[in-house]
């Protein structure tokens, strides 16, 4: 037995299981991490996370400072300036919650606070919906923040974890959303295996602000007016924490695993029967589930087809993700969400998709979906159709010049 | 023949609240508020938040607007500025008007909009499933403070008085005939009119139901002593025993935003002719130029 078995063994015998929902695996996740402050503000599918913080609080099982607000701009505000004076802190919230926070949402990454806040993804209102749509939070994709979708219960814990890492690392100091689409995870249980503490502790260093931290004894001004003079430096030395969340990411990914003992492979994207597929869709979240299952149906007809799911959407692998991708017949964008008016009238990850296969040599044609708004299944007919349409593109060799809406009704 | 309006003239799509839910009284208070002041629906716009609570738009038949969550009272502004042929009620929970929305009451109330707002208060946020509101007595426990709430509720009649509102009523869902009074003397009186309306949740709320409300209020209006046009009972009453009271509580002259506006024409913008007299124009530039 080598030394790195060895430590699998004691792992595997030290965790526990439970039977909890993405949401609650977010909560788990706080507790282990030790947040000190957690502010909050009801909406459906995000608060089955503050819920279940609530509850840990009054069992006695976790220590932190837990303040319901009364609005989501309240609450934003609260969780941003605990992080300025050095309190590790969580907010979060849904759909247009998460808007009515924009005004805090924006200015977090310039204030370099390394806030995490769960985004329960949910269709916009009006018309009222609670259904998954990722538009809310790619609402604030541009602003500065790190962004990631989770796809299962296990991964919403870890990727808690690994966040934070990430976020209060001094290279980086920028905030983080968790994307976890609304019901799909928010609202399912899986068996997830929750970590002991002390794995924590080894993993995840204590949040030190040092020299930027606000206390008394550091008497230091943030968010002064600046205009023309300053703004641009302060965007530049943002963009550069955003470029070196890349490494910081993949130290992390490697650090996690070697505690853990749980390998995710590429932190920026998940491959599934990539190895010799013809033709591969994309997409972002729980959607992997029908496509998943597809997948193994075409398989087993003979059919060479699998799938990418982007994790990390901020910051955004577009490297290896465009060398991955040039190698396919043809690839096959699904989005759940829209961007109405944008080229090929698609939603944001196809194009973020036809952006970064443009730097390749070789470009396959890019087919883009959108399906699945407002919550609505994505079955596994859609999925069988999308891949129909992905393999036609790859016959004729032509991208379509429009976005396909699938299962939508005429 | 045109006959009586009833409460049936109002009736929009089934209710579909939690059996024994409070809001139903507000809702048939409502519809015999307008019957009686012979308010046909098409006068009505009826402006709704987001909870339980603001589904109300959807079961009263008028014009209807059902909107963010906070947001009733600019939207029903806008409405009693642009129409004032209408009448412009403005209905929704106490964590829409008294948490997320709540500036804009103080707002609404210092420039005397004439319009009448319905809050319908269970002291919980029903639509979210029940956690603390801002009206939430300290110490409940709810799924969102499971060791008891720790804040001191929103006093929302101590603060209306305090913003210089100029109508002022509680009431509760037990009690629909006093809710039609005060209701219908909300939308009568010129100004803006708060009436808040203890309305239990009985799915949420186990602790203040019909009977706990019951055994503890008062009713002003029925308390020969007590005079709502006189501010000082008004005060006296809201700080000490605003949580037991039912009733009007103060009514003062309003002064109506509308009527305070330097440049608001005597017909309601709705109704006049915005788009330039294509003929008119014409005659006047004809002459100017003399062809
Ligand atoms: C900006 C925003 N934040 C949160 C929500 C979620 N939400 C819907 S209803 C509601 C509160 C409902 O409580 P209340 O206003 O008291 O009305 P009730 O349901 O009790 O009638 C909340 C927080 C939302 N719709 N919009």
């Amino acid at each position: 037995m080598d030394a790195e078995t060895a430590t699998a063994v004691t792992v595997a015998a030290a965790e526990q299981e439970a039977l909890i929902s993405g949401s609650e695996a977010v909560a788990v996740a706080s507790r282990l991490a030790d947040v000190d402050v957690i502010t909050a503000y009801p909406i459906r599918p995000y608060d089955t996370m503050m819920q279940y913080v609530a509850k840990q609080i009054a069992n006695g099982e976790q220590d932190a400072e837990y303040i319901v607000a009364e609005s989501e701009h309240s609450q934003f505000e609260i969780a941003k300036h605990a992080s300025a004076v050095g309190a590790r802190a969580l907010c979060g919230s849904s759909g247009v919650g998460w808007c009515y926070a924009f005004e805090a949402i924006a200015v977090t990454p310039a204030l370099r606070l390394p806030l995490l806040a769960m985004v329960g993804n949910r269709a916009l209102d009006d018309p009222g919906a609670f259904g998954t749509e990722h538009n809310d939070a790619l609402a604030a994709r541009d602003l500065g923040w790190m962004h990631v979708w989770v796809d299962t219960a296990q991964e919403a814990l870890d990727v808690t974890l690994i966040a934070y890492r990430v976020a209060e690392d001094r290279r980086v100091f920028l905030p983080c959303a968790i994307s976890t689409d609304g019901a799909f995870l928010t609202h399912s249980q899986a068996l997830v295996k929750i970590p002991p503490r002390a794995w924590v502790d080894e993993f995840l260093p204590r949040y030190d602000r040092g020299d930027l931290r606000f206390h008394p004894d550091n008497p230091i001004t943030i968010a002064p007016q600046v205009n023309e003079d300053w703004l641009m430096e302060i965007r530049r030395q943002t963009d550069q924490a955003m470029r070196n969340a890349r490494g910081v990411l993949e130290e992390a990914y490697r650090d996690f695993r070697r505690i853990f003992n749980r390998d995710y492979g590429n932190p920026f994207f998940e491959e599934y029967y990539t190895d010799d597929a013809e033709i591969v869709l994309v997409g972002m979240g729980t959607l992997s589930m029908p496509v998943k299952v597809v997948i193994r149906k075409l398989r087993a007809e003979g059919q060479r087809v699998g799938f990418v799911r982007v994790r990390w959407f901020r910051p955004f692998d577009y490297e290896r993700l465009g060398g991955l991708l040039s190698r396919f017949q043809a690839v096959g964008v699904v989005d759940r969400d829209f961007s109405m008016g944008s080229p090929y009238n698609s939603g944001v990850l196809a194009n973020e998709i036809r952006a970064t296969l443009y730097g390749q040599p070789k470009q396959p044609p890019v087919v883009s979906f959108i399906t699945g708004l407002g919550g609505r299944e994505v079955t596994i007919p859609n999925v069988r159709e999308m891949f129909e349409h992905t393999r036609k593109a790859a016959e004729t060799g032509a991208s379509p010049r429009d976005t396909l809406w699938i299962g939508v009704r005429a | 023949m045109a006959t009586a309006l009833t409460f049936k003239d109002f009736a929009g799509q089934k209710a579909m609240w939690c059996p024994g839910c409070g809001d139903f009284a507000v809702l048939r208070a409502l519809q015999e508020a307008c019957a009686r002041l012979a308010l046909p629906p098409h006068r009505i716009v009826l402006v709704s938040g987001i909870g339980c609570s603001g589904k109300i738009t959807s079961y009263f038949s008028s014009y209807g607007f059902h909107v963010h969550h906070g947001r009733t009272l600019p939207i029903a502004t806008g409405i009693a500025l642009a129409n004032r042929d209408l009448a412009v009620i403005a209905a929704g929970g106490d964590g829409d008007g008294y948490g997320i929305g709540l500036n804009h009451l103080i707002h609404a109330i210092r420039r005397d909009v004439d319009l009448t707002y319905v809050v319908m208060d269970n002291g919980v946020y029903g639509n979210t499933k029940g956690q603390t509101s801002p009206t939430t007595v300290a110490g409940t426990i709810t799924p969102s403070s499971p060791s008891g709430a720790v804040e001191e509720p929103v006093h929302p009649l101590r603060l209306a008085l305090a913003a210089g509102i100029t109508y002022l009523a509680q009431g509760v869902s037990s009690d629909v005939p006093q809710l039609v009074r005060l209701i219908a003397g909300g939308i009568e009186h010129r100004g803006f009119a708060l009436i808040n309306v203890l309305s239990p949740c009985p799915t949420y709320d186990r602790l203040r139901t019909y009977q706990w409300w019951r055994a503890r209020l008062v009713n002003l209006d029925e308390e020969p002593s007590y005079r709502p046009d006189s501010r000082e009972l008004a005060v006296e009453a809201v700080s000490s025993r605003d949580a037991s009271i039912v009733g009007l509580v103060y009514r003062a002259p309003g002064r109506p935003f509308q009527s305070r506006l330097p440049r608001f024409r005597p017909s309601p913008l709705a109704s006049e002719r915005l788009a330039p007299d294509g003929e008119r124009a014409r005659r006047i530039l004809d002459a100017r130029y003399a062809v």
